[in-house]
C-alpha cells in the first residue's frame, strides 16, 4: 500500500531529525575545533585554524598516529587473513566441530571490552609480557578478527561450493581454484572485513587501555587530555579522526566502484 | 584388463559411515553412447556420478576408463567433465573467459582460446556478442548451454550430467532435451546423465538403467525398459502401468479377475508358480465381449482425465483393483462415468514379471 502524503512527510521529518541528532554533537566538537579561544562558548567570537596548525606540528601527535595507524593497519592485515581462513571454516566446509567453532569464534564478541581488556591485560602480566601497542594489537584482534570472521561468512555462506568442484573437474588444482574462484568471489567480503577491522581498531578505546602499556593510541589520548589538561587539540583531533575514517570509506567505495567499472567495460 | 568399454566399474562400493550408498555396482559404458542412469531421489545415482568424476572416493571396486584404472585419479586430472545441476558458471566472469577456463588452464594462447570459445558458442547456437556478457545477464536456457559450451571446451572423453535441466520450466526443458540429444550426435561424444525424470531419459538415451537402493535394477535400451520390464519398480517407475498377480494353472496365466481365452498361447511359467502380468494403458481396449480379447475383465467407469493429446481413464474391476486406460483423444470412449465396461487386451501386449 503507498503511504500517504502526510505519512511521507511525517517520516521524512522524523527521519532528518533523528539523523540530526545522531549528527550534531560531531558539529559541536567541529566548531570546537575552529575556535580561537581555549573552551567553546557560543556564539564563537573568532575563528581559527590555528589549532589544526598545531596538531601538525606536533610530535606528540606525529606519534600518537604513528601508533594508532600502525595497530591498525596491522590489525587488519591479520583479521583479513584470519577471516578468511576461518569464514571458509565457518560458512563453506562440514567438518566434526563446526559448531563448536562457530560458538567460540563468536564469543569473544559479546564479552564487555573493559573485562576482555583488563583479562587479556593479567594475561600478558602472567606470561611476562610488557604491554606496549603490539600487545594491543593482539587484544584488538581477539575482538576484531571474529566479527571480520563473520562479515566474510556471510559472504561465505552465498557462495555454490560446485563452482569450487567445478573448476576442479575443469583441470584446476587447489592453488589455482584458490587464486580464480575462491579469492575473487570472497573480495568483496574480504575487503569490507578490512575496511571494518581498520576503523574498529582505529576507533578502540578500552581494549587500547588496558594493553598499550606506556604506548598510547589516539583514543586514548583523547580520553587522558580530557580528564586532565584539556586543550582544544582534543576536538581538533578528534576531527580530523573522524574525517580519516570518513576518508578511508569512501576510497574503499571508490576502488570498489572503479573495481566493477573496469570489469563491466572488460566484459561490455 | 580387455574390454571395448569406454568406462567400466568392477563391484563399486561406496559407503558414507555405517549408510551403504552402493552396494557392489557394475557397468559398462560404450563409447559413444548416450547413457542416462535413472532413479528416484536417495537411489545412490548421485553418488554414482560423483565417484565417476572423481568428487568422491570408492570405498571399494575399481573404476577403467578404456585400460587405465581411475578411482584414484584426483578429479582435476580425470579426463572427464560434467555439467552441475546448478551448472557452477563462475559468476565473476563473463561467458567468454567461463567457457575459457579449462583451456587457460592448459596454458592455450588468447587467441586460440577466443576463437575456440566462438566455435563453442556458434555450435551451441548462442549469439557470437554472448562472449562478452556477463553471466547473470543470461537466461536459465542460455546458461544451460553456456555450461555445456564450457564443458565441451574441456574436451572430455566422457561428458556427464547431474540433473541439469531439473530446475527449468517444461517447455524450457523439452526444447534443451531434443537439443541435447541433437548436440550428442553432432559431437558424437559418449554422453552420461543422471536424471529422476523417466521421459528426459526416456527422450534422449541409446540406453537407460535404473537404479533403486544404491543398486541396478535394469540397464537395457529404453524400449526395452518400457515394454519388458524386470520388476515391479521397474515397470511402475516407467510410467503408468498395469500389474495383474497371476498364477500359472494349466498352461494358462490366471487370477486377479482376469477371464483368459483358453485358446491363447501357453506359458513358460511351471505350474503353481506366480507372476505379474503387465499391460501399459495403452494397450488395453473398451470392448463388449465379443471382440475376441485374449484377457478380458469387467468393471466400472470412475474418472476421466485429459492428458492433452491423449484421455485417460479409471476402471474398478469387481475385486477393486484400479485398470488404467489410455486413449488418443480421437479414439474417446462415449460411455459415462459409473457405466459398466468390459476391458481386454492380448497377450502380444502383454509381458510377465516373475520377481524373485
Amino acid at each position: 500500500m503507498p503511504a500517504s502524503r502526510s505519512t511521507r512527510i511525517v517520516l521524512l521529518v522524523y527521519g532528518l531529525v533523528v539523523i540530526g541528532l545522531l549528527y550534531l554533537p560531531l558539529v559541536s566538537v567541529g566548531f570546537a575545533s575552529v575556535s580561537q579561544a581555549r573552551y567553546l562558548s557560543f556564539p564563537i567570537k573568532r575563528y581559527s585554524y590555528k589549532w589544526y596548525a598545531e596538531v601538525l606540528e606536533s610530535g606528540t601527535v606525529r606519534d600518537l598516529l604513528f601508533t594508532s595507524l600502525s595497530v591498525a593497519l596491522i590489525v587488519m592485515i591479520l583479521s583479513v587473513v584470519i577471516a578468511f581462513f576461518g569464514a571458509l571454516a565457518f560458512a563453506r566446509y562440514e567438518w566434526r566441530y563446526r559448531s563448536i567453532f562457530q560458538k567460540l569464534i563468536l564469543l569473544p564478541i559479546f564479552f564487555p571490552q573493559t573485562v576482555l581488556g583488563l583479562a587479556l591485560l593479567m594475561w600478558f602480566n602472567a606470561l611476562g609480557i610488557i604491554p606496549s601497542w603490539k600487545t594491543a594489537v593482539v587484544a584488538h584482534l581477539v575482538w576484531i578478527a571474529p566479527i571480520s570472521t563473520l562479515i566474510v561468512a556471510i559472504r561465505a555462506y552465498s557462495f555454490d561450493p560446485a563452482l569450487e568442484e567445478a573448476a576442479r573437474d575443469l583441470g584446476a588444482n587447489t592453488p589455482t581454484i584458490l587464486r580464480e574462484i575462491t579469492l575473487p568471489l570472497l573480495l568483496p567480503g574480504l575487503v569490507s572485513s578490512g575496511l571494518f577491522a581498520l576503523l574498529l581498531s582505529w576507533g578502540n578505546f578500552p581494549l587500547s587501555l588496558f594493553t598499550t602499556g606506556a604506548d598510547s593510541t589516539l583514543p586514548e589520548w583523547l580520553y587522558a587530555k580530557m580528564v586532565s589538561g584539556y586543550s582544544p587539540l582534543v576536538p581538533t583531533l578528534g576531527i580530523m579522526s573522524v574525517v580519516t575514517s570518513i576518508v578511508l570509506i569512501l576510497t574503499a567505495f571508490a576502488v570498489a566502484w572503479l573495481a566493477r567499472s573496469i570489469r563491466d567495460s572488460h566484459a561490455a | 584388463m580387455n574390454s571395448d568399454a569406454l568406462l567400466r566399474l568392477e563391484n563399486v562400493v561406496k559407503k558414507f559411515g555405517r549408510f551403504t550408498a552402493l552396494h557392489g555396482v557394475d557397468l559398462e559404458i560404450h563409447e559413444g553412447e548416450f547413457f542416462t542412469i535413472v532413479g528416484p531421489s536417495g537411489s545412490g545415482k548421485s553418488t554414482m556420478i560423483r565417484l565417476l568424476v572423481g568428487m568422491d572416493e570408492v570405498s571399494d571396486g575399481a573404476i577403467w576408463l578404456r585400460d587405465k584404472r581411475i578411482d584414484e585419479t584426483p578429479a582435476h586430472e580425470r579426463p572427464t567433465c560434467m555439467v552441475f545441476q546448478s551448472l557452477a558458471l563462475f559468476p565473476h566472469m563473463s561467458v567468454g573467459q567461463n567457457i575459457e577456463f579449462p583451456l587457460k588452464l592448459r596454458r592455450i594462447t588468447p587467441g586460440k582460446r577466443k576463437a575456440r570459445a566462438l566455435e563453442l558458442l556458434d555450435l551451441l547456437r548462442l549469439p557470437r556478442d554472448y562472449y562478452f556478457k556477463r553471466i547473470s545477464q543470461c537466461s536459465g536456457g542460455e546458461q544451460q548451454r553456456v555450461a555445456l559450451a564450457r564443458a565441451l571446451a574441456f574436451e572430455p572423453e566422457i561428458l556427464f550430467f547431474d540433473e541439469p535441466l531439473s530446475a527449468l520450466d517444461y517447455r524450457l526443458r523439452k526444447t534443451l532435451e531434443k537439443e541435447l540429444k541433437d548436440l550428442h550426435h553432432r559431437t558424437g561424444k559418449t554422453f552420461v546423465y543422471i536424471t529422476h525424470s523417466l521421459e528426459e531419459a526416456m527422450v534422449m538415451s541409446d540406453r537407460i538403467a535404473i537404479m533403486k537402493d544404491g543398486r541396478f535394477e535394469q540397464i537395457a535400451v529404453a524400449d526395452e525398459i518400457y515394454s519388458q520390464p524386470v520388476s515391479r519398480f521397474v515397470a511402475e517407475f516407467m510410467g503408468e502401468v498395469n500389474l495383474f498377480e497371476v498364477t500359472s494353472t494349466g498352461g494358462l496365466l490366471s487370477g486377479s479377475g482376469l477371464e483368459v481365452d483358453p485358446d491363447v498361447a501357453r506359458t513358460d511359467l511351471p505350474e503353481g508358480e506366480k507372476g505379474l502380468l503387465m499391460v501399459r494403458p495403452e494397450y488395453v481396449r473398451f470392448g463388449d465381449g465379443t471382440d475376441g480379447f485374449e484377457y478380458t475383465i469387467s468393471g466400472r467407469l470412475l474418472e476421466e482425465y485429459a492428458l492433452g493429446s491423449r484421455i485417460q481413464y479409471e476402471v474398478e474391476t469387481a475385486g477393486g483393483r484400479i485398470v488404467t486406460v489410455e486413449k488418443l483423444r480421437e479414439d474417446r470412449a462415449t460411455s459415462e462415468s459409473g457405466s459398466d465396461v468390459t476391458l481386454g487386451f492380448d497377450a502380444a501386449n502383454t509381458h510377465l514379471i516373475v520377481e524373485n
